[in-house]
């Protein structure tokens, strides 16, 4: 027995460094399988290495179905009605991609053109760059800081019903530069946006549009917002601006032409469980200085106060509290829209509208909007060179898609 | 280009003094301070627009996205940094 043992401890000791061996070569075999891995790995992370600069495309595209049905009374005769139905007008067709190149840690540019069914336009083709905590400058063309509906809620996929509210159109985009920033104030916050600008141009008739690229005179148009958000979780902000600027082309008949806008906002989005509230609001006014312009029937002057005023309130509530999965993802809109511009001009009206929505989201970028708008238009138009005059009602039903992608 | 006059002057550069003033006395309270990204993009992102989702987008992405929705919301920087810090997570 003894004898086996020792036989056993020999044999033993003899194979051991056998297995020693064995498993040294396994060791190597997994070393070198791990270190292959690890080398993958690392081209892995190195092809998908940051670096300092980003470029990606956004957007956002609307698309939908419209019908009306106009009613045209003119004064003391009878009314004539039209009725129309399309598939994309301007008002609901929009392919807007969005090109945003991240420079650094300082630098945002960002261009966006768009198509709106007739023609490519440009929303943004601006340089940003994020100076110092509070401050960001920026050149270029752009959404002049004036109110919170151009520069924020008019993308289709954000604004709750299927149409840009009438009367919020100028100063609309322009070249020029800004500085803009937020910042806190104890519990609350405020914010900046100031803007140096071309500025608008005075037509014939005396309606203002955009001077364009080359400015029209050798003044520029001062345009800025100033917002306080006075509660800590930031659920209400309040903004007033101020535009003002030379508008007459060089070399015009007009005596010193300028515009003058005033603007007060207000946005309220608050979760009073289960119900998501939404309040939104903007007024504007604008003030062209007294002008005699020349009638395009016989060329006499006339002139009238061009002064113009449009106000819209919308309030939206979305059940987005509650458990179930439909009816969570509805969102009932009302907008109510008051829009006067200038009596006895050519264009004069006291215009209102109302409309209501319901919108379903497909996700929080995507939406489903039904719309039905009423507008009336009470023309305060001087027939006297050519305005029109009589009252236009006009009732639309839209259907929209509209995605962010 | 017409000249600017004097007084053109003076009023840019005492605006621009009262900016710097302005901006340089602005602290956040210990309150807002205390505030994690994850409350601040449920309190911010849904002013103008649905609250995005994280997974949406990829932390680069959310960057990019971050200078440019403080170029439309005014955001405070602190805010920003938070915000995206969160949405990359
Ligand atoms: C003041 C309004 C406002 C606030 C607040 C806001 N956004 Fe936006 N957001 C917009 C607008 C407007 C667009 C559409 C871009 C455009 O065309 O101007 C947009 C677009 C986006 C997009 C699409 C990609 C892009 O960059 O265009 C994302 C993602 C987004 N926002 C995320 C956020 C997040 C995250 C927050 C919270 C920190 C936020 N937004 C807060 C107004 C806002």
């Amino acid at each position: 027995m003894k004898k086996l043992n020792k036989l056993f401890f020999l044999l033993a000791m003899s194979a051991s460094p056998l297995v020693a061996l064995n498993s040294h070569a396994q060791q190597v075999v997994t070393d070198s399988t791990l270190l292959d891995r690890i080398t993958t790995l690392e081209q892995q992370v190195a092809d998908q290495k940051p670096g300092e600069s980003h470029f990606m495309v956004v957007g956002l595209a609307t698309f939908g179905f419209v019908q009306n049905k106009t009613i045209f009374t003119p004064p003391g005769g009878v009314s004539s009605s039209v009725k129309t139905n399309s598939l994309a007008n301007a008002d609901n067709y929009e392919l807007s991609p969005m090109l945003l190149w991240r420079h650094g840690k300082n630098f945002l540019v960002e261009f966006e053109p768009s198509f709106d069914g007739t023609t490519l336009g440009v929303n943004w083709a601006n340089i940003s760059y994020f100076a110092a905590p509070g401050l960001i400058i920026h050149a270029g063309y752009f959404v002049v800081p004036f109110g919170i509906y151009s520069k924020r809620l008019a993308a289709g996929w954000i604004d709750k019903v299927a149409t840009d509210p009438a009367g919020f159109d100028l100063p609309g985009s322009d070249f020029g530069v800004g500085v803009s920033g937020g910042l806190p104030l104890g519990s609350m916050k405020w914010s900046y946006d100031v803007s140096l600008t071309n500025g608008l141009q005075l037509l014939p008739d005396g309606e203002l549009q955009g001077a364009g690229v080359a400015d029209n005179n050798n003044n520029k148009t001062v345009s800025g917002r100033l917002s306080l958000l006075p509660l800590s979780n930031s659920s209400l902000e309040i903004g007033v601006s101020a535009l003002h600027g030379g508008v007459a082309d060089v070399g015009s008949g007009y005596n010193n032409a300028n515009v003058t806008m005033y603007g007060a906002d207000i946005n309220f989005v608050k979760t009073i469980d289960p119900l998501l509230i939404n309040i939104k609001g903007q007024y504007n006014r604008i003030n062209v200085n007294k002008q005699n312009y020349a009638s395009p029937t016989d060329s006499s002057l006339y002139s009238f106060n061009n002064k113009t005023s449009s106000f819209f309130g919308q309030l939206s509530v979305r059940p987005i509290g509650l458990d179930q999965p439909i009816l969570k993802n509805f969102e009932l809109a009302y907008r109510y829209i008051t829009y006067t511009t200038p009596s006895n001009s050519a264009w004069g009206q006291n215009y209102h509208e109302s409309d209501f929505g319901l919108d379903y989201w497909l996700s929080w970028r995507t939406v489903l909007k039904l719309s039905y708008e009423r507008t009336h238009a009470l023309s305060t138009a001087n027939s006297a060179i050519g305005g029109s005059t009589g009252v236009t009602d006009v009732n639309s039903i839209y259907l929209q898609f509209s995605i962010e992608f | 280009m017409k000249k600017i006059n004097n007084k053109t002057w003076i009023m840019i550069a005492a605006s621009a003094i009262l900016v710097a003033i302005a901006i340089n006395g602005c602290v956040e309270s210990k309150l807002v301070a205390a505030k994690s990204g994850a409350q601040l993009w449920a309190e911010n992102c849904q002013r103008c627009h649905n609250t995005p989702s994280p997974n949406s987008f990829s932390h680069e992405q959310w960057a990019t996205i971050g200078l440019h929705m403080q170029t439309r919301a005014q955001l405070t920087d602190k805010e920003r940094e938070k915000i995206v810090a969160f949405l990359s997570q």
